[in-house]
Protein backbone atom coordinates (compact mmCIF):
# COMPACT_ATOMS: atom_id res chain seq x y z
CA UNK A 1 0.00 0.00 0.00
CA UNK A 2 2.89 2.71 1.01
CA UNK A 3 4.61 2.07 -2.24
CA UNK A 4 1.45 3.00 -4.65
CA UNK A 5 1.36 5.53 -2.35
CA UNK A 6 4.50 7.04 -2.64
CA UNK A 7 4.71 6.67 -6.09
CA UNK A 8 1.89 9.19 -6.08
CA UNK A 9 3.16 11.38 -4.33
CA UNK A 10 6.31 11.15 -6.68
CA UNK A 11 4.27 11.83 -9.31
CA UNK A 12 2.01 14.80 -7.77
CA UNK A 13 5.30 16.51 -6.89
CA UNK A 14 6.77 16.05 -10.40
CA UNK A 15 3.12 17.75 -11.26
CA UNK A 16 3.55 20.68 -9.49
CA UNK A 17 7.24 21.34 -10.15
CA UNK A 18 6.46 21.14 -14.09
CA UNK A 19 9.18 18.63 -14.46
CA UNK A 20 8.15 17.78 -17.89
CA UNK A 21 7.73 21.13 -18.90
CA UNK A 22 11.40 22.03 -18.00
CA UNK A 23 12.90 18.83 -19.71
CA UNK A 24 10.73 19.57 -23.15
CA UNK A 25 11.53 23.08 -22.96
CA UNK A 26 15.58 22.53 -21.97
CA UNK A 27 15.45 20.07 -25.22
CA UNK A 28 13.96 23.04 -27.39
CA UNK A 29 15.99 25.72 -26.05
CA UNK A 30 19.53 23.18 -26.91
CA UNK A 31 17.95 23.18 -30.27
CA UNK A 32 17.45 27.01 -30.52
CA UNK A 33 21.55 27.62 -29.72
CA UNK A 34 23.04 24.55 -31.57
CA UNK A 35 22.60 25.94 -34.99
CA UNK A 36 20.96 25.14 -38.45
CA UNK A 37 21.12 21.98 -40.37
CA UNK A 38 19.39 23.61 -43.19
CA UNK A 39 22.55 24.85 -45.91
CA UNK A 40 22.04 28.28 -47.40
CA UNK A 41 21.97 27.55 -50.55
CA UNK A 42 22.07 28.85 -52.92
CA UNK A 43 23.60 31.95 -52.12
CA UNK A 44 26.63 31.14 -50.01
CA UNK A 45 26.38 27.09 -49.63
CA UNK A 46 26.37 24.07 -51.76
CA UNK A 47 26.27 20.55 -51.04
CA UNK A 48 29.07 18.46 -53.20
CA UNK A 49 27.73 14.55 -53.09
CA UNK A 50 29.78 11.53 -52.55
CA UNK A 51 31.83 9.80 -55.68
CA UNK A 52 28.89 7.31 -55.43
CA UNK A 53 26.33 9.98 -56.28
CA UNK A 54 24.47 9.42 -59.71
CA UNK A 55 23.85 12.67 -61.57
CA UNK A 56 23.83 14.27 -64.99
CA UNK A 57 25.20 11.32 -67.48
CA UNK A 58 28.95 12.47 -68.19
CA UNK A 59 30.67 10.92 -71.74
CA UNK A 60 34.62 10.70 -71.31
CA UNK A 61 37.59 10.95 -72.93
CA UNK A 62 41.04 9.13 -72.63
CA UNK A 63 44.58 11.05 -71.52
CA UNK A 64 44.89 11.86 -75.78
CA UNK A 65 41.32 13.32 -75.74
CA UNK A 66 39.89 10.61 -77.84
CA UNK A 67 36.25 9.85 -76.96
CA UNK A 68 36.30 6.39 -74.98
CA UNK A 69 32.93 5.73 -76.64
CA UNK A 70 32.59 3.29 -79.19
CA UNK A 71 28.46 3.81 -80.08
CA UNK A 72 28.52 -0.12 -79.11
CA UNK A 73 24.92 0.76 -77.47
CA UNK A 74 25.08 -1.30 -74.77
CA UNK A 75 23.89 1.59 -72.71
CA UNK A 76 20.83 1.81 -75.03
CA UNK A 77 20.07 -2.17 -74.68
CA UNK A 78 20.40 -1.59 -70.52
CA UNK A 79 18.33 0.86 -69.93
CA UNK A 80 15.12 -0.01 -68.50
CA UNK A 81 13.72 2.95 -69.77
CA UNK A 82 15.13 3.34 -73.16
CA UNK A 83 15.66 6.79 -72.97
CA UNK A 84 19.35 6.60 -74.18
CA UNK A 85 20.01 6.93 -77.99
CA UNK A 86 22.96 6.01 -80.14
CA UNK A 87 23.13 5.98 -83.61
CA UNK A 88 26.58 4.64 -84.32
CA UNK A 89 28.86 5.87 -87.49
CA UNK A 90 32.57 5.20 -88.83
CA UNK A 91 35.06 7.39 -88.53
CA UNK A 92 38.71 6.88 -88.48
CA UNK A 93 40.45 10.41 -87.85
CA UNK A 94 40.89 10.15 -84.71
CA UNK A 95 37.83 10.86 -82.92
CA UNK A 96 37.22 8.11 -80.83
CA UNK A 97 39.13 5.34 -79.71
CA UNK A 98 38.03 3.02 -82.39
CA UNK A 99 36.90 3.27 -86.02
CA UNK A 100 33.29 3.35 -84.96
CA UNK A 101 32.06 6.29 -83.25
CA UNK A 102 28.60 7.44 -81.50
CA UNK A 103 26.73 9.81 -84.21
CA UNK A 104 24.29 10.81 -81.93
CA UNK A 105 24.26 9.76 -78.41
CA UNK A 106 21.36 11.40 -76.70
CA UNK A 107 19.45 11.30 -73.13
CA UNK A 108 16.35 11.82 -72.50
CA UNK A 109 16.58 13.27 -68.63
CA UNK A 110 13.03 13.12 -67.95
CA UNK A 111 12.71 9.53 -68.46
CA UNK A 112 15.82 8.38 -67.03
CA UNK A 113 15.85 6.84 -63.44
CA UNK A 114 19.47 7.52 -62.64
CA UNK A 115 20.05 3.95 -62.34
CA UNK A 116 23.31 3.78 -63.24
CA UNK A 117 23.30 0.25 -65.22
CA UNK A 118 24.05 2.22 -68.28
CA UNK A 119 27.76 2.97 -66.41
CA UNK A 120 27.88 -0.77 -65.55
CA UNK A 121 26.61 -2.06 -69.12
CA UNK A 122 29.78 0.41 -71.08
CA UNK A 123 32.78 -1.88 -71.69
CA UNK A 124 34.98 1.51 -72.07
CA UNK A 125 34.12 3.62 -69.20
CA UNK A 126 32.89 5.70 -71.15
CA UNK A 127 29.41 6.92 -70.16
CA UNK A 128 29.26 7.48 -65.90
CA UNK A 129 26.93 9.44 -63.99
CA UNK A 130 28.61 12.75 -62.69
CA UNK A 131 27.59 14.94 -59.78
CA UNK A 132 25.86 17.89 -61.59
CA UNK A 133 22.19 17.32 -59.94
CA UNK A 134 20.91 20.46 -60.47
CA UNK A 135 18.71 19.59 -63.83
CA UNK A 136 15.62 21.86 -63.59
CA UNK A 137 14.68 24.27 -66.58
CA UNK A 138 11.95 26.37 -67.10
CA UNK A 139 10.99 24.97 -70.23
CA UNK A 140 11.61 21.59 -72.22
CA UNK A 141 14.90 22.40 -74.09
CA UNK A 142 17.15 21.21 -71.38
CA UNK A 143 15.06 17.99 -71.12
CA UNK A 144 17.32 16.36 -74.56
CA UNK A 145 21.12 16.28 -73.70
CA UNK A 146 22.72 15.56 -76.52
CA UNK A 147 26.46 14.09 -77.32
CA UNK A 148 28.03 17.12 -77.57
CA UNK A 149 27.18 18.76 -73.98
CA UNK A 150 27.62 15.68 -72.10
CA UNK A 151 31.18 15.67 -73.50
CA UNK A 152 32.04 18.84 -72.01
CA UNK A 153 33.78 18.05 -68.66
CA UNK A 154 31.27 18.26 -65.39
CA UNK A 155 31.76 21.59 -62.78
CA UNK A 156 33.02 18.56 -60.47
CA UNK A 157 36.29 16.74 -61.26
CA UNK A 158 36.16 12.89 -61.39
CA UNK A 159 38.80 13.33 -58.81
CA UNK A 160 37.37 15.22 -56.13
CA UNK A 161 36.43 13.28 -53.31
CA UNK A 162 33.00 15.00 -52.03
CA UNK A 163 30.65 15.11 -49.47
CA UNK A 164 31.12 18.55 -48.53
CA UNK A 165 29.42 21.82 -48.18
CA UNK A 166 31.39 24.47 -50.79
CA UNK A 167 31.40 28.21 -50.72
CA UNK A 168 29.60 29.22 -53.93
CA UNK A 169 27.47 32.01 -55.38
CA UNK A 170 24.19 32.37 -56.92
CA UNK A 171 24.33 33.36 -60.70
CA UNK A 172 20.70 34.51 -62.05
CA UNK A 173 21.15 35.53 -66.31
CA UNK A 174 18.86 35.27 -68.95
CA UNK A 175 20.73 32.30 -69.55
CA UNK A 176 19.35 30.57 -66.75
CA UNK A 177 20.23 30.64 -63.15
CA UNK A 178 23.75 28.68 -61.55
CA UNK A 179 24.68 28.40 -58.79
CA UNK A 180 28.72 28.18 -59.09
CA UNK A 181 30.32 26.36 -55.92
CA UNK A 182 34.11 27.13 -55.31
CA UNK A 183 36.04 23.48 -54.56
CA UNK A 184 38.77 25.24 -52.59
CA UNK A 185 36.56 26.44 -50.23
CA UNK A 186 35.12 23.48 -48.47
CA UNK A 187 33.85 22.59 -45.32
CA UNK A 188 32.15 19.38 -43.17
CA UNK A 189 28.67 19.38 -43.38
CA UNK A 190 26.63 20.26 -40.33
CA UNK A 191 24.68 17.15 -39.50
CA UNK B 1 -6.59 82.22 -20.18
CA UNK B 2 -5.71 78.95 -19.33
CA UNK B 3 -2.44 78.21 -17.56
CA UNK B 4 0.46 77.88 -19.18
CA UNK B 5 1.85 74.87 -16.78
CA UNK B 6 -1.79 73.10 -17.98
CA UNK B 7 -0.79 73.50 -21.55
CA UNK B 8 2.20 71.66 -21.12
CA UNK B 9 1.23 69.02 -19.12
CA UNK B 10 -1.09 68.59 -22.15
CA UNK B 11 1.22 68.85 -24.78
CA UNK B 12 3.08 66.28 -23.03
CA UNK B 13 0.27 63.75 -22.66
CA UNK B 14 -0.60 63.81 -26.13
CA UNK B 15 3.35 63.25 -26.97
CA UNK B 16 3.72 60.59 -24.70
CA UNK B 17 0.37 58.75 -26.03
CA UNK B 18 1.59 59.58 -29.40
CA UNK B 19 4.97 57.88 -28.72
CA UNK B 20 3.66 54.82 -26.92
CA UNK B 21 0.66 54.38 -29.65
CA UNK B 22 3.48 54.60 -32.70
CA UNK B 23 5.44 51.94 -31.12
CA UNK B 24 2.62 49.40 -30.59
CA UNK B 25 1.84 49.81 -34.53
CA UNK B 26 5.25 49.14 -35.28
CA UNK B 27 6.18 46.20 -32.93
CA UNK B 28 4.85 43.47 -34.68
CA UNK B 29 6.94 44.03 -37.53
CA UNK B 30 10.08 42.98 -34.84
CA UNK B 31 8.01 40.33 -33.70
CA UNK B 32 6.77 38.48 -36.30
CA UNK B 33 10.48 38.18 -37.80
CA UNK B 34 11.80 37.26 -34.00
CA UNK B 35 9.15 34.94 -34.07
CA UNK B 36 9.88 33.20 -37.43
CA UNK B 37 13.69 33.06 -36.22
CA UNK B 38 13.19 32.02 -33.05
CA UNK B 39 10.59 28.75 -34.68
CA UNK B 40 13.13 28.19 -37.22
CA UNK B 41 16.37 28.16 -34.87
CA UNK B 42 14.36 25.41 -32.67
CA UNK B 43 13.39 23.56 -35.45
CA UNK B 44 16.69 23.32 -36.51
CA UNK B 45 16.47 25.52 -39.31
CA UNK B 46 17.32 28.87 -40.86
CA UNK B 47 14.24 31.26 -40.29
CA UNK B 48 13.91 33.51 -42.90
CA UNK B 49 16.78 34.25 -44.60
CA UNK B 50 16.71 35.57 -48.36
CA UNK B 51 15.09 38.90 -48.22
CA UNK B 52 17.38 41.34 -47.15
CA UNK B 53 20.81 40.79 -44.47
CA UNK B 54 19.39 37.62 -42.76
CA UNK B 55 15.58 38.32 -43.76
CA UNK B 56 15.34 41.39 -41.84
CA UNK B 57 13.23 42.84 -44.70
CA UNK B 58 11.01 39.82 -44.40
CA UNK B 59 7.92 41.42 -42.24
CA UNK B 60 8.37 44.39 -44.74
CA UNK B 61 7.70 41.96 -47.45
CA UNK B 62 4.28 40.60 -45.60
CA UNK B 63 3.04 43.73 -44.72
CA UNK B 64 3.55 44.80 -48.44
CA UNK B 65 1.42 41.44 -49.27
CA UNK B 66 -0.97 41.66 -47.06
CA UNK B 67 -2.00 45.89 -47.90
CA UNK B 68 -2.10 44.44 -51.37
CA UNK B 69 -4.02 41.15 -50.71
CA UNK B 70 -7.66 41.76 -51.95
CA UNK B 71 -10.37 42.73 -49.10
CA UNK B 72 -12.52 39.67 -49.18
CA UNK B 73 -16.32 40.07 -46.82
CA UNK B 74 -18.50 37.20 -47.36
CA UNK B 75 -21.52 37.19 -48.96
CA UNK B 76 -23.82 35.78 -46.00
CA UNK B 77 -22.03 37.69 -43.61
CA UNK B 78 -22.81 40.25 -40.87
CA UNK B 79 -21.67 43.04 -42.96
CA UNK B 80 -21.19 45.33 -39.98
CA UNK B 81 -20.17 43.80 -37.38
CA UNK B 82 -17.90 42.01 -39.94
CA UNK B 83 -15.77 45.24 -40.53
CA UNK B 84 -15.98 46.56 -36.98
CA UNK B 85 -14.64 43.15 -35.34
CA UNK B 86 -10.99 43.90 -36.31
CA UNK B 87 -11.19 46.74 -34.91
CA UNK B 88 -12.88 45.58 -31.33
CA UNK B 89 -10.09 43.53 -31.16
CA UNK B 90 -6.99 45.62 -31.59
CA UNK B 91 -8.78 48.79 -29.83
CA UNK B 92 -8.47 47.78 -26.10
CA UNK B 93 -4.73 45.96 -27.56
CA UNK B 94 -3.78 49.88 -27.64
CA UNK B 95 -5.95 51.23 -24.71
CA UNK B 96 -4.49 48.81 -21.98
CA UNK B 97 -0.86 50.94 -22.50
CA UNK B 98 -2.37 54.24 -21.11
CA UNK B 99 -2.41 52.26 -17.26
CA UNK B 100 1.03 50.90 -17.64
CA UNK B 101 3.86 51.79 -15.74
CA UNK B 102 7.37 51.54 -18.05
CA UNK B 103 9.07 53.55 -15.41
CA UNK B 104 9.41 56.08 -12.77
CA UNK B 105 10.09 59.73 -13.06
CA UNK B 106 12.99 60.88 -16.00
CA UNK B 107 14.53 64.29 -16.65
CA UNK B 108 14.79 65.54 -19.80
CA UNK B 109 18.15 66.38 -20.40
CA UNK B 110 19.54 70.07 -20.97
CA UNK B 111 15.65 71.39 -20.35
CA UNK B 112 15.32 70.47 -16.99
CA UNK B 113 11.58 69.29 -16.85
CA UNK B 114 10.83 66.02 -15.02
CA UNK B 115 8.44 63.74 -17.22
CA UNK B 116 6.93 60.29 -16.28
CA UNK B 117 7.28 57.18 -17.77
CA UNK B 118 3.56 56.31 -17.82
CA UNK B 119 0.43 57.85 -19.22
CA UNK B 120 -1.89 57.85 -16.18
CA UNK B 121 -1.13 56.77 -12.77
CA UNK B 122 -4.43 55.27 -11.99
CA UNK B 123 -5.49 54.20 -8.68
CA UNK B 124 -7.32 51.05 -9.89
CA UNK B 125 -4.50 50.27 -12.88
CA UNK B 126 -4.79 46.25 -12.19
CA UNK B 127 -8.55 46.80 -12.42
CA UNK B 128 -8.49 48.58 -15.51
CA UNK B 129 -5.86 46.83 -17.46
CA UNK B 130 -8.02 43.34 -16.53
CA UNK B 131 -10.76 44.64 -17.82
CA UNK B 132 -9.94 46.28 -20.62
CA UNK B 133 -7.66 43.53 -22.08
CA UNK B 134 -11.07 41.39 -21.61
CA UNK B 135 -13.03 43.66 -23.96
CA UNK B 136 -10.83 42.31 -26.91
CA UNK B 137 -12.59 38.95 -26.55
CA UNK B 138 -15.45 40.76 -27.91
CA UNK B 139 -13.96 41.19 -31.55
CA UNK B 140 -13.70 37.65 -31.49
CA UNK B 141 -16.98 37.01 -30.68
CA UNK B 142 -17.98 38.93 -33.27
CA UNK B 143 -15.68 38.23 -36.04
CA UNK B 144 -16.79 34.04 -35.26
CA UNK B 145 -20.48 35.43 -35.50
CA UNK B 146 -20.68 37.41 -38.23
CA UNK B 147 -18.02 35.60 -40.67
CA UNK B 148 -21.69 33.01 -40.94
CA UNK B 149 -18.67 30.08 -41.34
CA UNK B 150 -18.97 27.03 -39.07
CA UNK B 151 -15.59 27.24 -38.52
CA UNK B 152 -14.99 30.42 -37.48
CA UNK B 153 -18.42 30.14 -35.04
CA UNK B 154 -16.77 27.71 -32.99
CA UNK B 155 -13.53 29.60 -32.94
CA UNK B 156 -15.11 31.90 -31.60
CA UNK B 157 -17.54 30.09 -29.03
CA UNK B 158 -14.33 28.40 -27.90
CA UNK B 159 -12.21 31.79 -27.62
CA UNK B 160 -15.10 33.13 -25.82
CA UNK B 161 -15.49 30.26 -23.09
CA UNK B 162 -12.10 30.05 -22.88
CA UNK B 163 -11.78 33.50 -21.55
CA UNK B 164 -14.30 33.28 -18.94
CA UNK B 165 -12.53 30.18 -17.26
CA UNK B 166 -9.28 31.90 -16.70
CA UNK B 167 -10.14 35.37 -16.55
CA UNK B 168 -11.24 34.33 -12.98
CA UNK B 169 -8.20 32.61 -12.34
CA UNK B 170 -5.95 35.64 -13.44
CA UNK B 171 -8.44 37.51 -11.64
CA UNK B 172 -7.19 35.77 -8.45
CA UNK B 173 -3.72 36.18 -9.08
CA UNK B 174 -4.20 39.76 -10.06
CA UNK B 175 -6.14 39.80 -5.94
CA UNK B 176 -2.93 37.66 -4.71
CA UNK B 177 -0.68 40.30 -6.35
CA UNK B 178 -2.83 43.55 -4.49
CA UNK B 179 -2.62 41.58 -0.98
CA UNK B 180 1.44 41.06 -1.51
CA UNK B 181 1.84 44.79 -2.64
CA UNK B 182 -1.09 46.13 -0.71
CA UNK B 183 -2.23 48.25 -3.47
CA UNK B 184 -4.11 48.43 -6.82
CA UNK B 185 -2.23 51.21 -8.42
CA UNK B 186 0.34 49.46 -10.92
CA UNK B 187 2.96 52.26 -9.79
CA UNK B 188 2.46 51.75 -6.48
CA UNK B 189 2.87 47.89 -7.21
CA UNK B 190 6.40 48.22 -8.91
CA UNK B 191 7.33 50.97 -6.06
CA UNK B 192 6.98 48.12 -3.63
CA UNK B 193 9.01 45.88 -5.30
CA UNK B 194 12.00 48.19 -5.14
CA UNK B 195 15.42 46.96 -3.42
CA UNK B 196 16.91 43.82 -4.44
CA UNK B 197 15.78 39.82 -6.07
CA UNK B 198 14.04 39.47 -3.10
CA UNK B 199 11.50 42.01 -2.82
CA UNK B 200 9.72 40.89 -5.94
CA UNK B 201 6.53 39.54 -5.91
CA UNK B 202 8.05 35.93 -7.23
CA UNK B 203 10.26 35.39 -4.53
CA UNK B 204 7.77 35.98 -1.67
CA UNK B 205 7.97 32.45 -0.78
CA UNK B 206 5.74 30.06 -1.05
CA UNK B 207 2.97 31.91 -2.71
CA UNK B 208 4.85 33.97 -4.73
CA UNK B 209 5.65 31.71 -7.63
CA UNK B 210 2.31 29.81 -7.24
CA UNK B 211 0.87 33.32 -7.79
CA UNK B 212 2.92 33.74 -10.86
CA UNK B 213 2.34 29.95 -12.54
CA UNK B 214 -1.73 30.61 -11.77
CA UNK B 215 -1.19 34.12 -13.51
CA UNK B 216 1.40 32.39 -16.59
CA UNK B 217 -0.85 29.68 -17.45
CA UNK B 218 -4.42 31.80 -16.83
CA UNK B 219 -2.60 34.78 -19.33
CA UNK B 220 -1.60 31.99 -22.14
CA UNK B 221 -4.87 30.94 -22.13
CA UNK B 222 -6.24 34.42 -22.35
CA UNK B 223 -4.29 36.04 -25.10
CA UNK B 224 -4.82 32.07 -27.17
CA UNK B 225 -1.56 31.15 -27.78
CA UNK B 226 -0.21 27.73 -27.63
CA UNK B 227 -0.60 25.61 -26.10
CA UNK B 228 -3.96 26.77 -25.41
CA UNK B 229 -4.79 28.30 -28.97
CA UNK B 230 -8.02 26.00 -29.44
CA UNK B 231 -9.67 29.13 -30.97
CA UNK B 232 -7.68 28.85 -34.11
CA UNK B 233 -6.80 25.27 -34.04
CA UNK B 234 -5.56 24.67 -37.40
CA UNK B 235 -5.60 20.58 -37.03
CA UNK B 236 -9.73 21.21 -36.24
CA UNK B 237 -11.28 24.62 -37.18
CA UNK B 238 -9.76 26.18 -40.71
CA UNK B 239 -7.91 28.86 -38.88
CA UNK B 240 -10.90 29.71 -36.29
CA UNK B 241 -12.38 32.77 -35.95
CA UNK B 242 -10.21 34.60 -38.96
CA UNK B 243 -10.77 31.69 -41.10
CA UNK B 244 -13.04 34.22 -43.45
CA UNK B 245 -10.77 37.20 -42.67
CA UNK B 246 -7.87 38.63 -45.72
CA UNK B 247 -5.83 41.30 -46.14
CA UNK B 248 -5.20 43.58 -43.72
CA UNK B 249 -8.60 43.12 -41.24
CA UNK B 250 -6.85 39.79 -40.61
CA UNK B 251 -3.67 41.99 -40.13
CA UNK B 252 -5.31 43.74 -37.73
CA UNK B 253 -6.24 40.48 -36.17
CA UNK B 254 -2.63 39.37 -36.23
CA UNK B 255 -1.89 42.91 -34.62
CA UNK B 256 -3.98 42.52 -31.81
CA UNK B 257 -2.75 39.18 -30.83
CA UNK B 258 1.13 40.42 -30.36
CA UNK B 259 0.21 43.47 -28.23
CA UNK B 260 -1.29 41.13 -26.60
CA UNK B 261 1.58 38.98 -25.96
CA UNK B 262 3.58 42.13 -25.48
CA UNK B 263 0.76 43.18 -22.43
CA UNK B 264 1.25 39.87 -21.05
CA UNK B 265 4.56 40.00 -20.68
CA UNK B 266 4.54 43.75 -19.81
CA UNK B 267 2.10 42.37 -16.82
CA UNK B 268 3.97 39.55 -15.65
CA UNK B 269 7.18 41.81 -15.40
CA UNK B 270 5.02 44.53 -13.20
CA UNK B 271 2.89 42.45 -10.96
CA UNK B 272 5.92 40.02 -10.09
CA UNK B 273 9.18 40.75 -11.28
CA UNK B 274 9.68 44.04 -10.20
CA UNK B 275 8.91 46.14 -13.28
CA UNK B 276 12.20 48.45 -13.97
CA UNK B 277 13.20 47.81 -10.53
CA UNK B 278 17.29 46.29 -11.02
CA UNK B 279 17.52 42.92 -9.49
CA UNK B 280 20.77 44.02 -7.85
CA UNK B 281 22.63 47.11 -7.52
CA UNK B 282 24.44 47.86 -10.84
CA UNK B 283 25.46 51.34 -11.65
CA UNK B 284 24.85 53.48 -14.67
CA UNK B 285 22.31 50.70 -16.34
CA UNK B 286 18.61 53.30 -16.59
CA UNK B 287 15.45 51.69 -15.09
CA UNK B 288 14.01 51.42 -18.12
CA UNK B 289 16.36 49.21 -20.14
CA UNK B 290 15.90 46.88 -17.11
CA UNK B 291 12.22 46.92 -17.72
CA UNK B 292 12.81 46.61 -21.40
CA UNK B 293 15.37 43.77 -20.93
CA UNK B 294 12.98 41.55 -19.02
CA UNK B 295 9.67 42.28 -20.90
CA UNK B 296 12.42 40.65 -24.38
CA UNK B 297 12.74 37.94 -21.65
CA UNK B 298 9.50 37.30 -21.45
CA UNK B 299 8.58 37.40 -24.83
CA UNK B 300 11.10 35.11 -25.71
CA UNK B 301 9.90 32.90 -22.89
CA UNK B 302 6.21 32.71 -24.32
CA UNK B 303 7.57 31.99 -28.48
CA UNK B 304 10.13 29.43 -26.63
CA UNK B 305 7.04 28.13 -25.45
CA UNK B 306 5.04 28.05 -28.37
CA UNK B 307 7.07 26.05 -30.12
CA UNK B 308 7.31 23.54 -27.81
CA UNK B 309 4.49 22.30 -25.98
CA UNK B 310 1.53 20.57 -28.32
CA UNK B 311 -1.77 22.29 -27.48
CA UNK B 312 -4.33 20.51 -24.85
CA UNK B 313 -7.76 19.13 -25.49
CA UNK B 314 -10.78 21.26 -24.92
CA UNK B 315 -11.62 18.86 -22.35
CA UNK B 316 -8.34 18.97 -21.27
CA UNK B 317 -8.69 22.75 -21.25
CA UNK B 318 -11.53 22.91 -18.96
CA UNK B 319 -10.22 20.73 -16.31
CA UNK B 320 -7.26 22.97 -15.81
CA UNK B 321 -9.24 25.87 -15.80
CA UNK B 322 -11.95 24.83 -13.37
CA UNK B 323 -10.52 22.03 -11.52
CA UNK B 324 -7.37 22.72 -10.87
CA UNK B 325 -6.26 26.96 -11.31
CA UNK B 326 -9.36 28.30 -9.07
CA UNK B 327 -8.98 25.82 -6.53
CA UNK B 328 -5.34 26.12 -6.08
CA UNK B 329 -5.53 30.00 -6.45
CA UNK B 330 -8.68 29.74 -3.16
CA UNK B 331 -5.97 27.72 -1.41
CA UNK B 332 -2.97 30.29 -1.77
CA UNK B 333 -5.21 33.21 -1.65
CA UNK B 334 -6.21 31.87 1.95
CA UNK B 335 -2.37 31.50 2.95
CA UNK B 336 -1.16 34.54 1.41
CA UNK B 337 -4.07 36.36 3.69
CA UNK B 338 -2.76 34.48 6.64
CA UNK B 339 0.58 35.60 5.67
CA UNK B 340 0.29 39.32 5.30
CA UNK B 341 -1.85 39.64 8.50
Amino acid sequence: MSGKERLNIFELIKKVVFTDFVKGLSITLGYNVRGSMTLKYPDQEKWIPYKRFRGLHTLNRDENGRELCVACELCSKACPTQCITVIPMEDDTGRGISDRVAKVWKVDLVRCLFCGYCEDACPTRAVRLGRDYELACSDSSCNLKQREELLVPQSVPESFEGGVVAASTFEASPAGLRVKADLTKTKKRPW
Amino acid sequence: MPDISLIVALALMVIKVFIVTTILFVLPLPLTYVERKVAGHIQVRLGPWRVGPHGLLQPFADMIKLILKEDIVPDKADKFLFKLAPLMAMLPAFVVYAAIPFGDKWTIPFIDREVTLYIADMNVGILYVLAISGLGIYGLIFGGWSSNSKYALIGGLRSSAQMISYEIAVSFSAIGVVLLSRSLSLLEIVKSQGGNLLHWNFFYLPVGPVWFAIFLIGSLAEINRVPFDLPEDEGTLGAGFHTEYSGMRFAFFMLAEYLALVTVSVMSVVLFFGGWNAPFNVPFVPPILWFLGKVILFIYFFMWVRFTLPRYRYDQLMTIGWKILIPVSLVNLIITGLMKI
